[in-house]
C-alpha cells in the first residue's frame, strides 16, 4: 500500500510542508495517548468523513455511527499507525472498511436506504445546500425525483460495486488505488465499475 | 479498436483513466464511428446526471452531533482497561518487536500468574461495607470499561494501596504495591488520568516505591509534564528524595529550564543544589545555574540561581 497516494478532499491543511509537520506532530501526541491531540486530528478529517459516510447511507443516524465507528477505530489503532505513510491515506481506509462492512450488513438484513425528513418519511433531498437546484422550486421537484431515482437504483448495486463506483465517480480515485483500497486488482475495481454503471445506466435511462 | 472495445473503453474515457495509445485509438476511432458517437453521448449524459445529481451535504447540527457523541464515546473509551493497555504498550516504545515482546510478555504474566488481589488485601480492611472484587483476574480487568477514578489510598505501614474506580459498577481493587500489576495501574493513572486529585493520591502511593523502573519513570515524567503545577512539584519532591542518577539530574535540570511555574523551577533548583552537595559538582548543571542567574524571566528564580552557583563554588 506504500505505493497508492491518496487523499480526503476538504478541509484537509496538509499540502503546506508545516502543515505535514503539525500533523505528525498530532499524532504522535496522539500516539501517546494525547487526547487533545487526536481531537484535534478528528477535527481535521471528520467533515469529510462524515460527508462520505452520508453518501453512502444517506441517512443521518446511519452516517453518525459511521463517524463513530470510524474514529473509535482510529482511536484504537492509532499506535499502530507509522509515519512514514500518509494519515489521510490509512485513515481513507479505514473508512472504506467501515462503510463497506456497513454495506454488506445492510444487504444481508435486507435493508433499502432513504433519507428520512423532519416527520420521518423518506426523503433524499433534504441535506443540500442553498445553491444547488433545490432552491428553485421548479428544478426541486427533479431534483428530488432524480435524488430519489438514483438512490435507489444505487442500493441495488453490490456493497463492492457501490464502493467503486463512489470512490471513483464522488471521490474521483484512480482506479488502481481503488484496487489497492478494497484489496482487489484494478482490473477486478474496473470490472465492478463497469457493472455498476451498467446497472445505473438500465435504471436511469429515462432520465439520462 | 472496433465498436465492441470502443464500448467497453467509453466508461474509462469518461473518467480520464485512458492511457496515451489507448487514448489515442478510442479517439481516432470516435471520429470515424458516428454509431459509437451517439453511444458515447449517451454516457456522457448518464456520467452528468451522476455528477449533477444533488449529494449530501453535513449540516452543522449533524456534524455537532456526531462530534458530541464521539467524544462521550471517547470518554468511556479512555478509561476503559484497552487504553490503560495501550499506555502500558507504548511504554515500550514504537519498535513492533519491542511491543510484541511486551504483548508477549503480557500474555504470559497474565496466564501464567493468575492474579488475585485478595489474598494480598488481608491487612486493608474494606471501608463502609465498599464492595471489594475477590478473585479478580486478567479477563475481568478488560472488561472493566473504567468510567472514573474515585479514590487511591495508599497505605504505607502495610505497603498495600486500595484504588476505587467507577466501571460498569464500582469495584475496588486491593493489593500490595509489590505487585506489578497494581503498580502498573498506578503507574497508567499517573501519566494519562486526568484527575489532578487522583494523580496527586496515586503520586503519594508510588513514592513507597521508588526503585521500581517504571514507578520511576512514572515520576520522571509527572515532574516533566503534569499539566498540574501541584502535582509536578510533589513529583519532584519525591525524585529529590530518590536515589540520584544521571537521570534524576537531567530531569531536575529540565525542570529548572524549562517549567512554567517559577515555584517549581525554584524547587528543582534546590533539589540539584541538594544533590551536587552530596554527590559532587557536575559542570553543566552549573552553566545552567549561571546562565539562569541573568536570564531567567522570574527574578526569585534568578536570584536562587545566584545562592545555589554561590553555594556550589564555595562547596567546590
Amino acid at each position: 500500500m506504500d505505493g497508492i497516494c491518496l487523499e480526503l478532499t476538504g478541509q484537509l491543511g496538509t499540502s503546506q510542508p508545516g502543515e505535514a509537520e503539525v500533523e505528525r506532530s498530532l499524532i504522535r501526541r496522539a500516539q501517546r495517548g494525547d487526547r487533545a491531540a487526536f481531537d484535534a486530528l478528528v477535527r481535521r478529517y471528520d467533515q469529510e468523513v462524515l460527508r462520505m459516510a452520508l453518501k453512502i447511507v444517506r441517512s443521518s443516524d446511519e452516517a453518525q455511527d459511521l463517524y463513530q465507528e470510524v474514529f473509535l477505530k482510529v482511536y484504537r489503532s492509532i499506535g499502530q499507525f507509522r509515519l512514514e505513510s500518509r494519515f489521510s491515506t490509512w485513515l481513507y481506509r479505514v473508512v472504506m472498511n467501515v462503510c463497506y462492512d456497513h454495506l454488506r450488513r445492510q444487504r444481508t438484513r435486507g435493508e433499502v436506504q432513504a433519507t428520512e425528513n423532519e416527520d420521518g418519511q423518506p426523503d433524499f433531498a433534504q441535506t443540500l445546500t442553498e445553491d444547488r437546484p433545490i432552491s428553485n422550486p421548479d428544478r426541486a421537484l427533479t431534483a428530488k425525483e432524480i435524488s430519489g431515482r438514483l438512490q435507489a437504483a444505487l442500493t441495488r448495486l453490490t456493497p463492492r460495486e457501490r464502493m467503486v463506483f463512489e470512490l471513483k465517480h464522488c471521490q474521483g480515485l484512480k482506479l488502481r488505488a481503488i484496487g489497492e483500497m478494497c484489496g482487489t486488482s484494478e482490473e477486478a475495481a474496473k470490472n465492478s465499475l463497469f457493472r455498476a454503471l451498467q446497472k445505473l445506466r438500465v435504471d436511469l435511462r429515462d432520465l439520462a | 479498436m472496433n465498436c465492441k472495445e470502443f464500448e467497453n473503453a467509453s466508461a474509462l474515457y469518461l473518467y480520464d483513466e485512458l492511457r496515451g495509445s489507448e487514448r489515442a485509438e478510442f479517439e481516432a476511432h470516435l471520429a470515424a464511428c458516428a454509431a459509437c458517437r451517439a453511444r458515447l453521448e449517451e454516457s456522457q449524459r448518464l456520467h452528468r446526471l451522476l455528477t449533477d445529481c444533488p449529494r449530501p451535504e453535513p449540516t452543522p447540527d449533524l456534524l455537532a452531533r456526531c462530534r458530541q457523541t464521539l467524544d462521550e464515546a471517547l470518554d468511556h473509551e479512555e478509561l476503559g482497561w484497552r487504553s490503560l493497555l495501550r499506555g502500558w504498550m507504548w511504554s515500550f516504545g514504537a519498535a513492533p518487536a519491542t511491543r510484541a515482546a511486551a504483548a508477549l510478555t503480557l500474555i504470559v504474566f497474565g496466564f501464567g500468574l493468575g492474579w488475585t488481589l485478595r489474598p494480598r488485601a488481608a491487612a486493608l480492611p474494606v471501608a463502609g461495607g465498599e464492595p471489594t472484587q475477590a478473585g479478580f483476574n486478567p479477563s475481568d480487568l478488560s472488561n472493566l470499561h473504567i468510567r472514573s477514578i474515585s479514590q487511591v489510598t495508599p497505605d504505607p505501614q502495610s505497603g498495600g494501596v486500595r484504588i476505587t474506580l467507577d466501571a460498569e459498577r464500582r469495584v475496588t481493587l486491593e493489593g500490595s504495591l509489590d505487585d506489578p500489576r497494581i503498580r502498573q495501574v498506578l503507574v497508567d493513572t499517573m501519566k494519562g488520568y486526568d484527575n489532578p486529585g487522583i494523580r496527586r493520591d496515586t503520586l503519594d502511593a508510588l513514592r513507597m516505591q521508588t526503585d521500581d523502573p517504571s514507578v520511576r519513570g512514572a515520576l520522571m515524567y509527572a515532574m516533566a509534564r503534569d499539566p498540574n503545577a501541584g502535582v509536578r512539584l510533589e513529583a519532584l519532591k519525591t525524585v529529590q528524595h530518590m536515589e540520584c542518577g544521571a537521570d534524576t539530574h537531567q530531569g531536575l535540570l529540565n525542570v529548572v529550564e524549562h517549567d512554567s511555574n517559577a515555584g517549581v523551577r525554584a524547587a528543582a533548583i534546590d533539589a540539584l543544589v541538594q544533590h551536587l552537595q552530596q554527590e559532587g559538582m557536575d559542570d553543566a548543571v552549573l552553566a545552567a545555574f549561571e546562565r539562569l542567574a541573568t536570564s531567567d524571566r522570574d527574578p526569585v528564580v534568578r536570584m536562587r540561581c545566584l545562592t545555589a552557583v554561590r553555594r556550589l563554588q564555595g562547596n567546590g
